[in-house]
């Protein structure tokens, strides 16, 4: 049991931690102390001075982020004195600040515009030229623009600490200093350096990718999951005019910190995909009929009542649990059957030396543990190739889920008594399909993934599903349901209620267990060096 | 302040005693050059000069440099901490520190480049550019700026027709201001390489110059 | 004696060889009985000397005035981790150049000073961190150095007295705040001379991460006379809380500038009138800065009252910092060496703390636009209330040390300003 000291702040009584410090303990209190240069994630220099406050019996005032709370501390942040420094630092801020918030990125989520506009003078009184550094492409995703930089060195100490990647620096000293790189070897070549982008607290670093893009107070922020590898990064979907313009990585200290590398933070364009499957398709040979869902899925269950032969089945990583569960359900409904995957793999992780338990991980899918947990069997090679011979030619029925059959011919499946394609666009290995089912992206359900380590962590929808698109869940668990006579889900949560009822590894978790943080399935999953 | 009664020796000697050979002026004071390979290495660190000479193209290091490089690591617990002396020897080679020099640098004490253009642009000796020949860094900081420091820098602008910064057509000069260079009591002191210059008045400018021309070092 | 004027108010320890290049040399040296206070000070052991060091009430020399016997025992014992010891030869405070002096003339008595220090404090290693635009000086004392090598005074097993020591001269790159005790360490470990925050203190994690003590120069080198005759025998000189002598560094408008060691207390108007022979030409005195740039300015009336020592010159609202007295008579401009001091310490900023960064060069602009004759007396507001908030606010002093000639000359000489921003006209000349 730690050490525990009593402190007061703004009145507050409250006991911490011994070691904690002022600014740690002020967030229990609900208090923000502004800062710039503190992250909870690198070190600590204490050099923006913004965070000083005022501490009875102290001879000058503390920097919070630093000074570890004493036992019977009054400390005051918003006294005369406290406001009184504050105003001042940012009034220096602004002496040399080119005050361009009509043109830049960050505007509606700087920290500069908020911290003055709440706490700073109302008319600055710097009259002398300002001084110029002009803009500078530092590599990769990440371009600078030097007058609004504030120096707190967030960007430089990431690098060094966190990618340990010396990549950045601070050049001369004094006002003269400004960050830069070496001359031409920029941020090439590194793979985490999108971060320094979201700690910037001004506008400062901006990424290329976004740039004029989008009005930050326009954009709507959706927690989600990460589908590009089985890390399960949190992030946040940044969307407007039903497109997600960028991803930000969310804090969750278990899994990926603060951080998302490069290689997922760009993986989005996809979901923007404008040439959607949008109506439930039956197709005859070469012609295609465009048709209801209830037709639709009385048209399969026709068909499956007049198949014999079993069923195959293909499921792909990159589905949800539910969508998962709801497959497998199906498959039995229907007598049973084999259900294989492909999934991708890199040559190599890519860790994140500074945070160890955050990687680039080598399977690229979000979902493998959970394809596997529910007796799904990975097929094919690490370019997510090959492995459907047995399916190919089947009679019986054949479900395919999600698998977008880049290396398969228009015949497959044509001897399928029930061929059944359900994805997001219309493919030239569904050319045999007798119907072609329009089904939504994890960008625009509520599910879950469950990422390597057996952590289930759920998303929620950001776009709206194009024209007739549905979860796949919904779908799969209507078909489940007129088959064996069932209830069905017609929420996620059920959808993952009642996957846990069948696959004891995610019994007994609800979604309330999963929270935003996650929950551990009951299974102890093996890590593979994927 | 130019009528001082007093001699100064040590190194430079005072202004005015041009007729002296460099032993005459250093008399009995005169501690002899350094070698290239650092002597004892205590103060193999302590040597980095500014000279006239300079070699851009040199490799880092060969010969005694390489031995007084070698003798300077074994100095201290790090291999970092030997950065500044190492720069210095880089700029004594090269005349000045080039983004090939801090490159090169870091490669030998297992640092990173950016790093290492982070702690050279920092400190103000190392240059950035070329120089000239001999680099005139005059104080003009307030003791000596009290004493007319302003005019012994306009003096040396005007013979050698640069501006601040700027290097002598004939590649000779580089004229620049430097910060108290704490020789405060004999006013305006000018460090011109590694030598000080004390009691400099603007009529001795010329002299000076000339002196330095002529010795070729 | 001192350099390179002589006085008869002198008391001439540390200088007493300035001007003789006989003193560089490790035989004279010892003839003249140096390096026996070594000798003794390892039959001492280390507690005595710490316990002399105090009663000699020691205070360092670099500007801090803090006592030196005080700092050498907050060094923790037993801790197995290796010990530094730092000479801080980084000279930059405009005005100061006693240690150049004491370097280049007696380096052997900062060489005892040192090995004395460190022995006293635990230390096996020595660095003396010196100024990078002292390439002379520096050579003589890295000449010394290889001769007190040879003769055995540093190294293994110290005149049989079984005490290992080393000791490296460093040579900094031209930053001034790396005469700021953590900037230092910074700058030896081969980083940006920037300060740290404190806590931690140097004498629990310093250079290297390992407990380190540093001292001035001027410090290290009374170290062996304290040695050899008792911490008692040094308090003869000076006051109850500033005994001692001190190097007075004198520059500017008076007739014999230069270096004098003067027992601390001796009053400055006399400084100037006797010891350095009146201000040149006759003039009048205007303003007298008594410790170096970073000190308030004190007019003709607070010098006529003002005492050379720690408690005399808070006394008239200005500070000894490190005794560089730098004179100002009727012909000086004060807004033009206000803003030269200013732009010295936009220029030598490190540039970590915002109000540094920033309120330096502004306060400099703002300087230079009223020697300009385009300022207005909003700006003399403005000028003390943004240097009022570079006080106390920032990880290490050079901050404070912009607001102190700022303020002073603006409250004591405001008419010279305000006959800039009123009517475009110079008060002095120089």
């Amino acid at each position: 049991m730690a050490d525990m000291v009593k402190v007061t702040i703004d009145g507050h009584e409250l006991e911490v931690p011994k070691g904690t410090t002022i600014l740690e303990a002020a967030k229990r209190v609900g208090t923000e102390v502004p800062h710039y240069c503190y992250h909870p994630g690198m070190s600590s220099p204490a050099m923006c001075r913004l965070c000083l406050v005022d501490v009875e019996g102290a001879p000058k005032p503390m920097p919070s982020c630093v000074t570890t709370v004493m036992d019977g501390q009054v400390v005051h942040t918003q006294s005369e004195k406290a406001l009184a420094n504050r105003q001042g630092v940012l009034e220096f801020y602004l002496v040399n600040h080119p005050l361009d918030c009509p043109i830049c990125d960050m505007s509606g989520e700087c920290n500069l515009q908020d911290y003055v506009h709440e706490e700073g003078r109302k008319q600055g009184r710097g009259r002398e030229p300002k001084r110029v550094f002009g803009r500078d492409d530092f590599g990769g995703d990440v371009l600078f623009y030097g007058d609004r930089c504030v120096m707190c060195t967030r960007c430089v100490r990431f690098m060094s600490e966190v990618e340990q990647d010396d990549r950045l620096t601070v050049v001369e000293r004094g006002n003269r200093s400004v960050i830069d790189t070496f001359f031409a070897e920029g941020l090439d070549g590194t793979n985490w350096h999108g971060n320094i982008v979201d700690i910037c607290p001004v506008g400062a670093l901006v990424s290329k990718d976004f740039l004029h893009k989008a009005r930050a107070w326009d954009l709507t922020h959706t927690p989600s999951i990460c589908t590009s590898c089985s890390q399960g990064c949190n992030i946040d979907l940044h969307t407007r005019d039903n497109l997600v313009q960028r991803i930000k990585p969310r804090e969750n200290l278990d899994v990926n910190g603060w951080w998302i590398c490069d290689h997922g933070r760009h993986d989005y364009e996809w979901m923007n995909r404008g040439d959607r499957l949008e109506a439930p398709l039956a197709r005859d040979g070469s012609t295609s009929r465009a048709t209801g869902w209830k037709d639709a899925l009385r048209g399969v269950l026709d068909g499956a009542a007049a198949s014999s032969g079993g069923v195959r089945a293909i499921a792909s990583a990159g589905s949800s649990n539910e969508d998962l569960g709801a497959l497998r359900a199906l498959v039995d409904a229907l007598g049973g059957g084999e259900i294989v995957y492909r999934s991708a793999r890199a040559a190599d992780e890519i860790p994140l030396k500074g945070y160890p338990t955050l990687a680039r991980r080598r399977d690229l899918a979000p979902n493998t543990t959970g394809a596997n947990l529910m007796g799904m069997t990975r097929v094919g090679g690490d370019d997510a190739t090959g492995g459907l011979e047995g399916v190919a030619s089947h009679e019986g029925v054949v479900i395919v889920l999600g698998d977008r059959l880049d290396d398969v011919g228009a015949d497959f499946g044509e001897k399928a008594s029930l061929y059944v394609y359900l994805g997001t666009h219309d493919v030239p290995g569904a050319s045999a399909a007798h119907f072609v089912l329009p089904v939504a992206t994890h960008a625009e359900s509520e599910g879950t993934f469950t990422n390597r380590e057996g952590r289930v962590q759920r998303f929620e929808p950001a776009l709206q599903a194009p024209g007739m698109a549905r979860p796949a869940w919904l779908v799969l668990g209507a078909l489940t349901a007129e088959r064996t006579g069932g209830g069905v889900a017609r929420t996620a949560p059920d959808a993952f209620a009642a996957l846990g009822s069948t696959v004891p590894a995610f019994s007994g978790i609800g979604y309330g267990d999963i929270g935003s943080r996650g929950a551990v399935v009951n299974e102890s999953v093996s890590l593979t060096g994927d | 302040m130019s009528e001082t009664p007093f001699r100064n020796p040590g190194w430079a000697g005072n202004t005015g005693e041009f007729d002296l050979t460099e032993e005459q002026v250093r008399g009995e004071d005169f501690v002899g050059d350094r070698p290239a390979h650092g002597g004892h290495a205590s103060g193999a660190g302590a040597m980095p000069y500014m000279l006239a000479e300079k070699n851009p193209d040199v490799a880092l290091f060969e010969g005694e440099y390489q031995e007084r490089f070698e003798k300077i690591l074994t100095r201290y617990p790090t291999k970092q901490a030997a950065l500044l002396p190492a720069l210095g020897l880089a700029q004594e080679i090269r005349g000045y520190v080039s983004p090939d020099s801090m490159d090169r640098v870091a490669e030998l004490l297992d640092l990173s480049p950016a790093y290492v253009r982070g702690v050279a642009t920092f400190y103000t000796m190392y240059n950035k550019r070329p120089v000239g020949r001999h680099l005139v860094q005059v104080c003009t900081n307030i003791s000596c700026n009290l004493n007319g420091a302003d005019e012994v820098v306009e003096a040396f602008l005007r013979y050698t027709d640069t501006e601040l910064g700027e290097t002598s057509e004939d590649g000779h000069f580089t004229v620049i201001e430097a910060e108290c260079l704490a020789a405060c009591g004999f006013p305006t002191c000018v460090q011109i390489n590694s030598r000080y210059f004390e009691n400099v008045t603007p009529d001795q400018v010329p002299q000076i110059c000339e002196r330095l021309k002529s010795e070729g070092k | 004696m001192a350099y390179p004027y002589v006085s008869d108010h002198e008391v001439r320890i540390l200088s007493k060889h300035f001007g003789d290049p006989l003193q560089r040399r490790v035989d004279t040296y010892v003839e003249r009985g140096g390096y026996g206070a070594l000798k003794k000070a390892f039959e001492m052991g280390p507690e005595k000397i710490i316990d002399e060091v105090k009663a000699s009430g020691l205070r360092g020399r670099g500007g801090a005035g803090f006592p030196t016997g005080v700092k050498w025992s907050f060094m923790p014992k037993g801790t197995g981790k290796p010990h530094y010891l730092l000479c801080n030869a980084d000279e930059s405070e405009p005005g100061t150049f006693k240690d150049r002096e004491l370097m280049r003339w007696d380096p052997h008595q900062l060489i005892e000073g040192c090995l004395i220090g460190a022995y006293a404090i635990g230390a096996q290693h020595v660095y003396i961190y010196c100024r990078g635009e002292f390439f002379e000086t520096n050579q003589v004392l890295a000449r010394a150095v290889e001769d007190a090598y040879a003769r055995g005074y540093i190294g293994k097993d110290i005149m049989g007295s079984g005490v290992d020591l080393d000791l490296t001269v460093h040579q900094g790159a031209g930053a001034y705040i790396c005469g700021e005790e953590t900037g230092l360490m910074n700058s030896l470990e081969g980083r940006r001379g920037q300060p740290r925050v404190k806590p931690p203190f140097p004498a629990a994690v310093g250079a290297f991460g390992m407990p380190s003590t540093i001292n001035n120069v001027e410090t290290l080198c009374t170290v062996p006379h304290i040695v050899a005759n008792g911490g008692a025998w040094y308090r003869q000189w000076g006051t109850e809380k500033s005994p001692g002598t001190k190097l007075f560094c004198v520059s500017g408008h008076v007739n014999r500038p230069g270096n004098y060691e003067l027992p601390l207390g001796f009053p400055l108007q006399k400084l100037i009138d006797d010891v350095c022979g009146g201000m040149r030409g006759g003039n009048a005195l205007k303003a007298v800065i008594p410790g170096g740039s970073s000190v308030p300015i004190i007019n003709a009336e607070e010098v006529s009252r003002c005492t050379l020592d720690y408690e005399g010159c808070v006394a008239v609202g200005t500070m000894l910092g490190c005794a560089s007295v730098i004179v100002m008579d009727e012909t000086t401009d004060v807004v033009k060496q206000v803003r030269r001091m200013v732009d010295f310490y936009a220029h030598e900023s490190c540039g970590q703390c915002t109000p540094c960064r920033e309120g330096s060069a502004w306060t400099a602009r703002i300087l230079r636009r009223i020697e300009e004759g385009r300022g207005t007396e909003e700006d003399l507001d403005t000028l003390m209330d943004t240097t009022q908030q570079m006080v106390g606010t920032t990880i290490c002093v050079l901050s404070d040390s912009v607001a102190a000639p700022v303020q002073s000359s603006i409250n004591k000489f405001r008419d010279e300003y305000l006959a800039l921003i009123r009517r475009g006209e110079r008060v002095g000349a120089a």
